[in-house]
């Protein structure tokens, strides 16, 4: 009989590693999955950044609530970049050497995308970027991915229904005034702004800017009236924005179109500020509330997003950035689930030969890593009566008239008879 | 301390510098490094004009992103490498310097300093509008490889900021303990009377602005490197100014230790609060320290060492 104890003895401790290894395992395989980013949640771009932060959020609680990706929860690992670059390699660095994480994204916007990519380049990492404008030009990089659909060529994107609605008219504008700010979406823009008008044959007689400092847009407003232009394109952050609007009313310039390339006036503080002062102005937009742009699961994000901004004092709408910030985070969900793993080049490979179905629609990126077609449509305001938010949620006040697909209404042209 | 102990030690921690990047394979300490390095020249730089001759510049802002333009310029134009971007930033700045230096001899107090500030703005509106150095879009740099004694080129950056920190340092020391420091000296505490007791003011002056803007230039040539994309906010933006101002306050304006106290102080207080508090606290803990020293300590932890050694002999 006591021959038979060392037998159970190892047995007994045989069952006890097995169960050691078997807890091992199941804790390896629950590890989080961790993601990291510098996001810009104070200076010039916090108001947007810190939507895109609450819309990744809610895409992780969504994600977990579900089970997790590949069963593992996930996690987030950010720091603010402040909305300045050169915090931008140390807190990368910081993510992968010291934070170990998982996988990395992008903060919000070109300038803090930029000091990020020869990081990701050096450790050839998956990299999703979230609205930067012509981040791979140089480099090239295989596994950079943009979420804005500025497609293959971003410049020319956000003028391209200004110009193209333009060129339906009849008469035909004959002459473009084009200003805006002298920062880096704005001269992007402006680039492709001119392009457009060659090839349309629309003649520039005013091509200027000014500095992002401006306080008074009067004296700008003045000199393009000076010159009489059909139409005049406007591209401009938001306090340039707000500033030529305001100065355009109030020295009565009424070109047959106006807009263009205007950032800001999607916020809900914009739309709110200027509300009927907006009307007639024809703008850029990725999304907007209107029956054509719906796609499945947006209804349900912005149900989630909305009391969540309010609450954490973001843009209580959250049409322009939360979105796509969302959508962001959606491909690379869909891309580890159907890999089933985290090897960065079969991720890369997997989100080039795919088409991911997001809140945003269908998204289908192309060699660069930006959209393969791009999808900015340009929208007029029409039919804001005071400066009520509600109204907003409802459709047919951000009409899209281009292009065709997203079409939910008509122009109001002139620019004169929208603001009746 | 004597020159050469000065020399030997400087040699010592640019050669530790080297022999980290062999050890040490966390490239977030060599960014986190580079930062307090940079702080600790461009304090330095600071101190030449506004602690020795009392001088205060709001301009660095200006001193660095033009060493950073000036680098992009040669990148651009003949892919000019490291050690040529250093010695052109150091001299394009020193040479704006001198001219601010020339331009503003008779301002004195605030009026100067409203003259630096003045810079930074007609500077960045200049880059702002010079498209080949990328203008208001910014332009993207690629990296060269690192060559064979590093691994990336990080490491290389982070020793090449050490050996500049301490080669401004020396300048500093040598400064301080020449009868030009002596000269500085007398203009802070009291111009005229230096003026009537012979003490060449004017060509002084000059001096410390050109050797200012060049350190402040030579602080700005390898960022192109390091931030990989340069945009005229992140350029000249306003924390230059603020740190290479405060870490001289907060160390000691009289002695060539005080920046290096402060900027490593502030430096690091700062990468801490990037990556844990994070936010604008940076400058919020900047402009606290900054105050309580100013009310408490006007002549910062050196002068509060001094105080408690004085009392002790006491």
């Amino acid at each position: 009989m006591m021959r038979r104890w060392p037998v159970v003895g190892v047995l007994i401790a045989a069952a006890f590693a097995l169960s050691c290894v078997g807890d091992a395992g199941a804790q390896a395989t629950k590890q989080p999955i961790r993601i990291g980013f510098g996001m810009a949640l104070t200076g010039g771009l916090a108001a947007n950044g810190q939507g895109a932060l609450l819309a990744m959020q809610i895409w992780r609680d969504d994600v977990n609530k579900a089970g997790g990706l590949l069963g593992r929860p996930v996690e987030f690992t950010y720091y603010d970049d402040q909305t300045n670059g050169s915090t931008v390699p140390g807190i990368y660095t910081k993510l992968l050497d010291v934070d170990k994480v998982d996988l990395v994204v992008s903060g919000y916007g070109t300038n803090l995308i930029a000091p990020a990519m020869p990081i990701v380049m050096e450790r050839k990492l998956l990299f999703m970027g979230l609205f930067g404008l012509g981040n791979n030009e140089k480099h090239k990089y295989s596994r950079y991915f943009q979420i804005a659909p500025n497609g293959p060529n971003p410049a020319g994107s956000f003028s391209e229904g200004f110009f193209e609605l333009a060129a339906r008219q009849n008469p035909k504008p004959k002459t473009t005034a084009l200003v805006g700010d002298d920062a880096e979406f704005p001269q992007h823009a402006l680039v492709g702004a001119r392009e457009h008008a060659k090839r349309l044959g629309i003649q520039v007689v005013y091509d200027k800017t000014y500095p992002p400092s401006t306080v008074d847009y009067t004296p700008i407003v003045r000199a393009i009236k000076a010159t009489n232009p059909d139409i005049v394109f406007v591209a401009s952050y938001p306090p340039g924005s707000t500033g030529m609007i305001l100065a355009a009313q109030e020295v009565g310039l009424e070109p047959k179109m106006f807009g263009g390339g205007m950032v800001g006036l999607h916020f809900t503080s914009l739309l709110t500020k200027l509300g009927p002062k907006l009307n007639g102005i024809v703008d850029y937009g990725f999304w907007v509330p209107e029956p054509t742009m719906k796609s499945p699961g947006v209804e349900a994000f912005l149900q989630k997003y909305q009391p969540a901004a309010v609450k954490a004092g973001v843009d209580p709408l959250g049409f322009y950035l939360p979105p796509w910030a969302y959508a962001m985070m959606q491909v690379l969900g869909q891309a580890i689930e159907a890999t089933k793993g985290l090897d960065q080049q079969k991720l890369a490979e997997y989100i080039h030969a795919k088409e991911f179905d997001t809140v945003v629609g269908k998204v289908k990126f192309g060699p660069d890593g930006e959209w393969l077609k791009h999808r900015t449509v340009a929208m007029q305001f029409q039919n804001i009566k005071g400066n009520d938010v509600e109204q907003f949620r409802q459709p047919g006040k951000q009409v899209v008239l281009w292009p065709d697909e997203f079409k939910s209404g008509n122009l109001i042209y002139p620019y004169s008879a929208a603001r009746k | 301390m004597q020159a050469r102990w000065l020399l030997a030690l400087a040699g010592v921690l640019i050669v530790g510098a080297f022999v980290v990047t062999r050890t040490v394979d966390n490239r977030y300490v060599y960014f986190a490094a580079y930062g307090i390095l940079q702080y600790v020249l461009l304090a330095t730089a600071w101190n030449i004009l506004g602690g020795y001759t009392g001088y205060v510049n709001f301009g660095t802002g200006a001193f660095f992103a033009l060493g950073a333009y000036t680098s992009v310029f040669l990148i651009q134009a003949v892919q000019a490498p490291l050690v040529v971007l250093i010695v052109a930033g150091g001299l394009v700045s020193g040479l704006l310097g001198f001219g601010i230096g020339y331009l503003t001899l008779r301002l004195r107090g605030v009026f100067f300093s409203i003259a630096t500030l003045a810079l930074a703005v007609v500077l960045e509106t200049m880059m702002v509008n010079w498209e080949y150095v990328g203008g208001a879009k910014g332009i993207s740099i690629i990296r060269p490889s690192a060559g064979p004694l590093f691994t990336n080129y990080v490491q290389l950056l982070f020793v090449v900021m050490a050996a500049l920190a301490m080669g401004a340092v020396a300048v500093a020391w040598f400064i301080e303990h020449s009868r030009i420091g002596r000269g500085f000296a007398t203009i802070r505490d009291n111009e005229e009377a230096a003026e009537c007791m012979g003490v060449p003011t004017l060509r002084l002056k000059l001096l410390a602005t050109t050797v200012s803007g060049c350190l402040m230039g030579i602080a700005g040539a390898p960022f192109p490197y390091y931030i990989t994309f340069v945009e005229p906010v992140s350029a000249f933006n306003l924390s230059y100014a603020v740190n290479s101002l405060a870490m001289p306050m907060v160390g000691g304006t009289t002695s060539w230790v005080g920046p290096i106290i402060g900027a490593v102080l502030l430096g690091t207080l700062q990468q801490l609060a990037t990556v844990t508090i994070s936010s604008e606290l940076n400058l919020l803990i900047v402009g606290v320290v900054l105050v309580a020293f100013v009310v408490l300590a006007p002549e910062g932890i050196l002068g509060l060492l001094r105080r408690g050694t004085r009392r002790t002999r006491a």
